[in-house]
């Protein structure tokens, strides 16, 4: 009898935590991985433009940039996420769909900060490689996309892949302006088994925990990914600065 | 962009005039004057810091100089209207450093200049650049990447490199300094044969025997300035500067001989 | 010529009326009973099954979106969404930004405590009690009222109400203070804590729309509230989710909400009365 209840009640939270985990994936994962990828790939695009303007741009162009890196790297994500959506509503009467606020906010941040891991690529690709490629008789941007770029790229991608996991991360922060991603998803689950009997609010815990692991295994697979990128990349001999950290 | 130009035998290829060159508090050129013909090849010799790299960067711009005219053939470089890149594929830069593009094999290195300036097609590019690489004896390197390479190798591809471009005429910024000193001889047996070739090479070396046996004329620079030059033979056995004296005896301690 | 002209605008007019006007919802789905997502995703809730009938009752369609608490006053407020339906209570300060409809709810506070603490609803509020609340509710404006009167207990503050649930289970809190239905709810679900008390605070939950009221929806949705409680409607509504365990009432609105959909307000509700208890 007591084993036979045992047995119930033990399915039963197994299907529940099963039930969890198939929501938080099929309602919440693909806005994550959507605005993880987009704001990654806009901000690779924003940060390698303002790396290059940083280091071969006129003086009045890299002061911008300077002003750029230093607002979107100062201010804390939430307060740049209610910006775009509270506060281009209220003050101008622009209103973006919650994801695209997000987007936006979390793609201007990462582009500051990508600026950043691309000029110190850059910088690291010794002065020699320039000179040799002007010698040449290859103008500046020739020089920068046949020589400087294709190094800087490969000296970007272990401090690169730290950005990656950072900002999966800080997609959950876009849960607050209400984009049904991952951590919001979780948040209705707990929210609701808090009150369903025979549950409680200690499941919040255990639902959190899944959404942890769920955060982990994206973080994995996407570290994964890059180091096999790096591998493929690697030139036979010429060691890069640092492994990709896990 | 004009391919090898073939002016005769004789010609002035380069010509400096009075070049001026100050780095912060430093006046490393003080007003450097001289010229070369077609085949020739000289070698700058001079104590450390006395501008003799920066004597070659100036020609090819890669430093600026505050004053002074610079020309190749008729084509005046300092002039602003001139298209320095174009200039620049006519003259060969070795670097003391080497500066082989370290994302690229031996191979690549030496047909990206020919591919990407000169818009060569890949196949020409490649067998040019075969060739090239045979001349300097690294064939049989063409897949590898400089860091696989020993330093004298890296120099005979960055040489290769150079010369793919078919410059009227090549500067060498101490080609060996950088090197063991069992690797230096591979890299000036190479540099012996260009000149037999009949390059127009501008050499800046400590190497005294590649100096006595090859150069036309050896140039000795000190202070910013060119202090006496002449024909080796001239040169080595009677100097007609007090410095110059000075300076090849001590050359002579070091490098025996 | 004239017939054509005719033809369009009768057309045009019966175009316009077939399609309803459609408004969308904002609710913060984390709070059972009133606003939640069951496990198919459905948006159930006291306050939003009262909308839906409410919009049967009135011809228009809404669209109920889940929001988050943090931004709702703030976007309801500026039109990016038509209605606020959230167990919201009616306050001066959230008056700057909304406009409320006439009190559909009211609510009081319960205090949660463990069974075994011994605590009644004197004590769990003073001499030094630890009591747990959700940041920005009126539960923790209670205690903080109780603070500054000079009253000796702690307030814990939690970004969501099932972790100071949490905490009162484990015992790092003595007490939580939530609204009464929320209370009830956990209670219910945790054979661990009963409620002590009820204190009365006389809160009236309203809904809001944006300043100044452009849709004109105000009239509407209060004229609709009147019209569920003539019907009976109000409170069977009132007895299928409070204190009612959820997993019934879940079945129960899978069951139901045919019956609504079809326009049928009334048997709706009751279908839902009968079928949570």
């Amino acid at each position: 009898m007591r084993s036979s209840l045992f047995f119930e009640r033990y399915t039963l939270r197994m299907s529940t935590i099963w039930q969890s985990f198939q929501l938080m994936i099929v309602r919440g994962l693909p806005n994550t991985i959507l605005l993880t990828l987009g704001l990654v790939v806009i901000g690779l695009v924003l940060g390698t433009l303002i790396a290059f303007a940083q280091v071969y741009g006129s003086r009045p162009l890299r002061w911008l940039c300077k002003i750029y890196e230093q607002v979107f790297r100062g201010i804390p994500i939430l307060v740049l996420i209610l910006i775009f959506h509270s506060g281009l509503a209220r003050s101008f009467h622009i209103l973006l769909p919650a994801f695209v606020s997000a987007l936006i906010a979390l793609a201007l941040r990462s582009g500051a900060y990508q600026s950043q891991i691309f000029r110190g690529a850059i910088q690291s690709v010794p002065q020699g490689q320039m000179m040799a490629a002007r010698a040449l008789g290859m103008g500046k941007i020739k020089a920068i996309r046949y020589i400087i770029l294709p190094q800087a790229f490969r000296l970007s991608l272990p401090p690169w892949a730290n950005e990656f996991s950072s900002v999966l991360k800080d997609t959950s922060i876009a849960s607050a302006i209400s984009v049904l991603e991952l951590t919001k998803q979780a948040t209705l689950s707990y929210t609701r088994l808090s009150v369903v009997p025979g549950f409680g609010a200690k499941w919040t815990l255990v639902i959190l925990l899944v959404l942890a692991l769920i955060y982990l295994v994206l973080t994995y697979a996407g570290n994964a990914g890059l180091r096999f990128l790096e591998k493929r990349l690697r030139i036979p001999g010429f060691e890069l600065k640092g492994k990709i950290e896990r | 962009m004009n391919e090898y130009q073939s002016t005769s035998p004789g010609d002035i290829i380069l010509k400096v005039e009075d070049l001026h060159k100050t780095y912060g508090d430093n006046h490393v050129l003080r007003g450097v004057s001289m010229q070369m013909k077609r085949g020739e090849t000289k070698v700058v010799i001079g104590p450390s810091g006395t501008g003799k790299s920066t004597l070659l960067r100036c020609i090819n711009q890669l430093s600026v100089p505050d004053s002074g005219r610079v020309w190749l053939g008729d084509k005046e470089i300092t002039c602003p209207k001139e298209n320095i890149n174009c200039i620049r594929a006519e003259i060969g830069f070795v670097f003391q450093s080497f500066n082989l593009f370290t994302h690229l094999n031996a191979l690549s290195n030496v047909r990206i200049g020919p591919m990407k300036v000169k818009r060569m097609k890949k196949d020409a590019a490649t067998k040019l650049a075969m060739e090239e690489l045979e001349r300097v004896g690294l064939a049989d390197k063409a897949e590898a990447y400089p860091a696989e390479l020993s330093g004298g190798q890296q120099q005979r591809v960055s040489i290769a490199r150079a010369l793919a471009m078919f410059p009227q005429l090549m500067l060498f910024d101490e080609p060996t300094s950088a090197l063991d000193p069992e690797l230096i001889g591979e890299v000036l047996e190479v540099m012996v044969s260009l000149a037999k070739e009949g390059m127009t090479m501008l050499v800046v070396s400590h190497e005294m025997g590649f100096a006595r046996s090859v150069s036309d004329e050896i140039i000795f620079m000190e202070g910013g300035n060119i202090l006496e030059q002449g024909p080796p033979n001239e040169f080595f056995t009677a100097p007609k500067e007090e410095r110059t004296r000075e300076f090849l005896s001590k050359i002579t301690e070091l490098y025996g001989e | 010529m004239k017939r054509a002209i005719l033809a369009i605008f009768v057309i045009g007019l019966f175009a316009v009326s077939g399609f309803a006007q459609t408004y969308t919802v904002a609710s913060d789905t984390t709070w059972p009973p009133f606003e939640w997502a069951d496990t198919e995703g459905n948006l159930l809730g006291f306050d939003l099954d009262v909308m839906r009938c409410i919009a049967v009752l009135q011809g228009f369609e809404i669209d109920i979106v889940s929001y988050d608490w943090d931004i709702i006053f703030d976007d309801v407020g500026i039109g990016r969404v038509d209605i606020g339906a959230s167990g919201a209570t009616i306050t001066d300060e959230r008056e700057l930004k909304v406009d409320f409809s006439d009190p559909y709810w009211t609510s009081d506070q319960a205090v949660l405590i463990r069974v075994d603490s011994g605590l009644n609803i004197v004590t769990a509020l003073s001499g030094g009690a630890v009591v747990g609340a959700q940041v920005e509710t009126t539960g923790a404006g209670f205690v903080q009222g109780l603070i500054d009167e000079g009253i000796d207990v702690v307030l814990q503050e939690y970004s969501l109400y099932p972790l100071s649930v949490i905490d009162l289970i484990n015992g790092n809190v003595d007490a939580v203070i939530q609204d009464e239905p929320a209370s009830q709810a956990s209670a219910t679900a945790e054979d661990e804590l009963t409620i002590c008390g009820v204190i009365k605070t006389n809160e009236n939950f309203g809904f809001f729309v944006a300043e100044g009221d452009p849709n004109g929806l105000l009239a509407l949705l209060n004229d609709g509230v009147a019209q569920l409680k003539d019907l009976g409607v109000y409170d069977n509504l009132v007895r299928a989710y409070m204190g009612t365990d959820i997993t019934k009432v879940e079945a129960a609105w899978k069951a139901s909400i045919g019956l609504l959909n079809a326009g049928n307000v009334v048997d709706f509700a009751e279908s839902m009365a009968d079928l949570s208890n």
